[in-house]
């Protein structure tokens, strides 16, 4: 072999060497935590311009319309790290924050929608499980579902209004089906020490059960812990979880007129933005698991995914549509199926989107004027290394989009600069985290919303920074 | 000596060049070909998960590397490190190489400053 080939071969070598590098994630940074903004240190194609709407927003996660284009925008109420603030709905008028109602601490507030002269929330339930909210535009709150499952890694996402139906997902309550250390991390374990996962149908178990510390005493003592079981309690083979509604890890729906919680699809690890696209389908975006706990998942991708109704999506012996033994850790212990039969076929994704960025809000361009009408645009919160896992750099922190035939996603929406990350990170004035996307009702401009600085400390928690949100819109100069 | 400054000549251009690409339009040409959209389409079924756009994520970059085809196409069916082997009967081998032109496209897409 010639000595230029083993200097390229050296150099790939040393460039690749995944174990010997350490976490760069985008909220590992010791940069004040300053918020200001600028939107020319955002990059978008050319013709599209970028512009403040509203700043100094606490924990925004989505934005809505009512019927004369005016933005509401909701504050979620919580952050991971166990940050709670009031979850607010604000209407947006000329650049100010108008209160129009507030809620309890009971958050985060996921998602909002507009539909016929109501807003419809998802309350995501950290404290006293999840809620569907129906809210009118002068503030007055009825609750049209609660009991939801959130209190636990993740909560009730969502919602979106089709077919007559409120459409809503719920997250997994652990990363992997486990409950394990990882779950006290997050804070909720010692509230609530019985919680765990639900199947939305009966399953069957393989009598896989993982040993952990016991987090919840503390005494020193080992815990053995099956999947969907409280912590510290054992499954067998052959053990039989009943299935019930509400489950949690699907989307699930709710008649306008009526009270009956119906199963859509399920399988789901946290199904975060739900969109209708302009055919009419429905489509989720789904938070791939992370390197941590007693089941840790490693190299589990975000996707984007066509909900089928009745259709069983992988999680927890599946990811990305490929079986779970696919994303062993490198140096790690196999992972081993937890059920001992699979409910059903598994889907493909639509399209696949990188590792750990958070892929969370979603919506349609439906405008020609806009541009690739029919594409869906995702916000990528970005990654939460080192909690999440290590990334050798900040994944996420952008807007992409997709093309939901071909599963080819393309930046829409990056920080200028020539390393990515949150502008935090970089010391700009761009974006920090998207959170969600969402066109206005005639579809010519794009909504962004930018939850604020998120960082992670070097044992992954998270240190969030309140009133450091923003809402961006983003327009076409021809659609003018 | 010439080995040493070639090796630190590489050394340079990978810690310094931006693997960060504009977004949209430097490929549209490219992709005309119905090979580079092929390319595409493997790269996003394949890589963009860990190299999204070709920069470094769970990863490393790859829009930032002089690295010759062929080392490439080893790297695909070997795996190297964290990264697994993609066999023939996963990626064929005229899908890879419409992978590695794809690769070689965005490469030379203007950059991101």
């Amino acid at each position: 072999m010639r000595p230029i080939t083993c200097c390229l071969l050296l150099v790939v070598l040393l460039a690749s060497c995944y174990s010997t590098r350490k976490s760069k994630g985008g909220g590992q940074t010791s940069v004040p935590a300053i918020r200001e903004t600028d939107p020319s240190d955002i990059v978008l194609p050319e013709g599209y311009t970028a512009e403040v709407v509203a700043s100094g927003l606490n924990f925004p996660t989505a934005v809505c319309f009512n019927e004369e284009g005016v933005p509401y925008v909701i504050e979620a109420g919580y952050c991971y790290g166990e940050v709670f603030t009031t979850p607010k709905l604000l209407k947006i008028v000329n650049g100010k924050a108008q209160e129009v109602m507030k809620g309890s601490e009971n958050g985060p507030w996921t998602g909002i929608a507009y539909y016929k002269g109501n807003f419809y929330i998802a309350e995501g339930g950290q404290k006293e499980g999840g809620k569907i909210l129906r809210v009118t535009p002068e503030g007055k709150q009825t609750v049209l579902l609660e009991g939801l499952p959130g209190n636990g890694d993740h909560h009730v996402n969502g919602p979106v209004i089709m077919n007559d139906h409120i459409y809503f997902g719920t997250g997994s309550v652990t990363n992997s089906a486990v409950v394990g250390p990882d779950n006290a991390a997050f804070g909720w374990l010692q509230r609530f020490p019985q919680l765990h996962d639900i199947p939305c149908q009966d399953i069957t178990l393989a009598g896989v059960n993982y040993e952990s510390e016991d987090v919840i005493k503390k005494n020193g003592a080992r815990v053995v812990t099956g999947p969907y079981l409280p912590f510290g309690t054992a499954s067998s083979g052959g053990m039989v979880i009943k299935g019930k509604l509400p489950c949690t890890g699907a989307v699930l729906r709710l008649p306008l007129q009526g009270k009956e919680v119906q199963l859509v699809a399920w399988g789901f690890r946290n199904p975060y933005g739900l969109a209708e696209s302009p055919e009419g389908k429905l489509y989720v975006t789904e938070n791939g698991a992370d390197v941590r706990g007693s089941r840790p998942i490693w190299g589990c991708g975000d996707v984007l995914w066509e909900v089928t109704e009745g259709s069983w999506y992988g999680w927890p012996d599946y990811a990305e549509g490929k079986p779970i033994h696919l994303f062993k850790r490198p140096g790690g212990e196999p992972i081993r199926n937890v059920l001992q039969q699979q409910p059903g076929e598994v889907p493909k994704p639509v399209a696949s989107l990188s590792v750990h960025s958070s892929s969370n809000g979603i919506d349609f361009s439906t405008n020609e004027a806009f541009g690739w009408k029919g594409e869906a645009f995702i916000a990528q919160f970005g990654d939460m290394a080192p909690g999440v896992g290590k990334v050798l750099a900040p994944v996420g922190f952008r807007v992409v989009r997709v093309n939901v035939a071909s599963g080819n996603v393309e930046d829409f929406m990056v920080n200028r600069g020539k390393k990515n990350g949150p502008a935090s990170k970089l010391g700009t004035r761009g974006l920090e985290r998207p959170v969600s996307v969402q066109f206005d009702p005639n579809g010519q401009s794009l909504y962004v919303v930018d939850f604020g600085i998120l960082k992670m400390t070097d044992s992954g928690e998270s240190r969030p920074v309140q009133n450091t949100g923003v809402l961006w819109k983003i327009t076409k100069k021809a659609a003018l | 000596m010439k080995r040493m400054m070639i090796l630190t000549g590489l050394a340079v251009c990978i810690a310094c060049s931006s693997a960060r690409r504009m977004p949209e339009g430097d490929l549209q040409a490219a992709r005309e070909t119905a090979s580079m959209e092929n390319g595409r389409h493997q790269y996003m079924k394949y890589c963009q998960k860990c190299h999204p756009m070709g920069e470094e994520g769970l990863g490393p970059a790859l829009n930032n590397k002089p690295t010759p085809g062929f080392v490439e196409k080893f790297q695909v069916r070997h795996g190297l490190g964290a990264m697994p082997a993609f066999k023939k009967d996963v990626i064929s081998r005229s899908d890879l190489k419409d992978l590695i032109k794809y690769l070689h496209a965005r490469k030379k897409a203007k950059r991101l400053s």
